[in-house]
């Protein structure tokens, strides 16, 4: 029986997408934003960085875990008492560790409720690093694009984590976003801020 | 987020010989620690048989080290300088089958920092199951317990470890046990 209960979770797991729910769709170009939509733009440090060695993903589709965060958002705020379960992922941030992302998401205000990073997945072992949320994404009515800053993770060995910071790294997430979306297109500056 | 509880997983293949050993080194390397505890399996499926620490810090490509295991007692008396967390025990039973019992590795509290070589106590722990959904692997949580004590699982090193009482670990653990007792 136990043999079982561990076969259902890894394959829920392996096909996290399927099982949780869609994460917010990356975007390429303006036309694939709604009308009652608005582009995120961020980008999540951990300090140290990631080692190579730190993380063991063998799973098929390895690409979806290695080096990214699963930031868990809601549009609802509330604190995450205990692991998170699929439907937690609803709506996630998959962001890739040290890179802007840019997603399309709701052109109103959501939480960033908390991180999971996966530490090893395969054969026996599942492994988790859990991130602190409490965070506000102030999307305004009209926002088309917004910048949410750089949330730094300061971590030690045991990824236990020291400091959360909030850096404004502005500059270069715009000019990241005119190179992908066109020189006419504004980036309004809407720092994460705490939630309560 | 409440995250410091590991997983058990029932194994139909054996581990025998999974864990790596971390790498070779003298028993009486000066640049060598005893790390050592003790975990009590009165309430788990099985008894241990068999223990890894994970080197966390610093990199390395061998991060697994094999323990010495003796009903509940683990230890290591290699252990260079690094960062260290319990990363697995695991044991079998005759109705039970062979289980793994892994450890998270964030909020991990066996947690390790050995910054000059010496005696290392990680604790005594209990093993408790933590009832989990149908559907959810097992879970388990370790807590500390008071006894046995260090000194207690030090006379046991002593006494039961192979080459313990012929090498530089005989005076260090003695010099350990007489610093205990004042």
């Amino acid at each position: 029986m136990i043999s079982r209960r561990v076969g259902l979770a890894a394959a829920c797991l392996t096909l996290l997408g399927a099982c949780a729910g869609p994460a917010r769709q990356d975007v390429d170009s303006l036309s694939e934003v709604g009308a009652g939509e608005t582009v995120v733009v961020g980008r999540i440090e951990l300090v140290p960085p990631l080692r190579k060695d730190e993380q063991k993903i063998k799973a098929l589709n390895s690409g979806t875990y290695e080096n990214r965060i699963f930031l868990l958002a809601d549009v609802q705020y509330r604190v995450l008492v205990k692991e998170p379960v699929l439907a937690d992922y609803n709506g996630r941030i998959e962001a890739t560790l040290g890179k802007n992302f840019f997603v399309r998401s709701d052109r109103k205000p959501f939480f960033i409720l908390g991180g999971v990073l996966f530490l090893d997945i395969g054969g026996s072992e599942l492994n988790k690093a859990y991130f602190p949320g409490g965070l506000k994404v102030p999307i305004q009515p009209g926002d088309r694009a917004v910048y949410i800053g750089t949330l730094k993770y300061h971590r030690n060995e045991f990824f236990e984590i020291t400091k959360v910071a909030i850096e404004d790294d502005y500059e270069r997430a715009n000019a990241e976003f005119k190179k992908k979306f066109g020189t006419k297109n504004s980036l309004r500056k809407a720092l994460l801020t705490p939630a309560k | 987020m409440k995250h410091r509880i590991g997983s058990v997983f029932a194994l139909i293949a054996l581990l025998a010989g999974c864990a790596s050993g971390g790498p070779e080194r003298d028993i009486n390397d000066p640049t060598n620690s005893l790390v050592f505890g003790y975990v009590d399996m009165d309430e788990a499926p099985t008894s241990v048989s068999y223990a890894s620490l994970m080197q966390v810090a610093p990199p390395t490509e061998a991060p697994y080290w094999s323990l010495t295991v003796r009903k509940g007692l683990f230890y290591s008396a290699y252990l260079p300088a690094g960062s260290y967390q319990l990363s697995r025990f695991g044991g079998s039973g005759f109705l039970a089958g062979e289980h793994q019992y892994n450890f998270g590795r964030q909020g991990n509290q066996t947690a390790l920092r050995i910054t000059k070589p010496g005696i290392y106590f990680l604790g005594s722990f209990k093993y408790k199951k933590v009832s989990s959904g149908l559907f959810e692997q097992g879970k388990f949580s370790i807590d500390k317990i008071d006894k046995p004590a260090e000194a207690e699982l030090l006379k046991r090193i002593l006494d039961e470890g192979t080459d313990m009482k012929t090498s530089a670990w005989n005076d260090k653990i003695r010099a350990r046990l007489a610093q205990l007792k004042r």
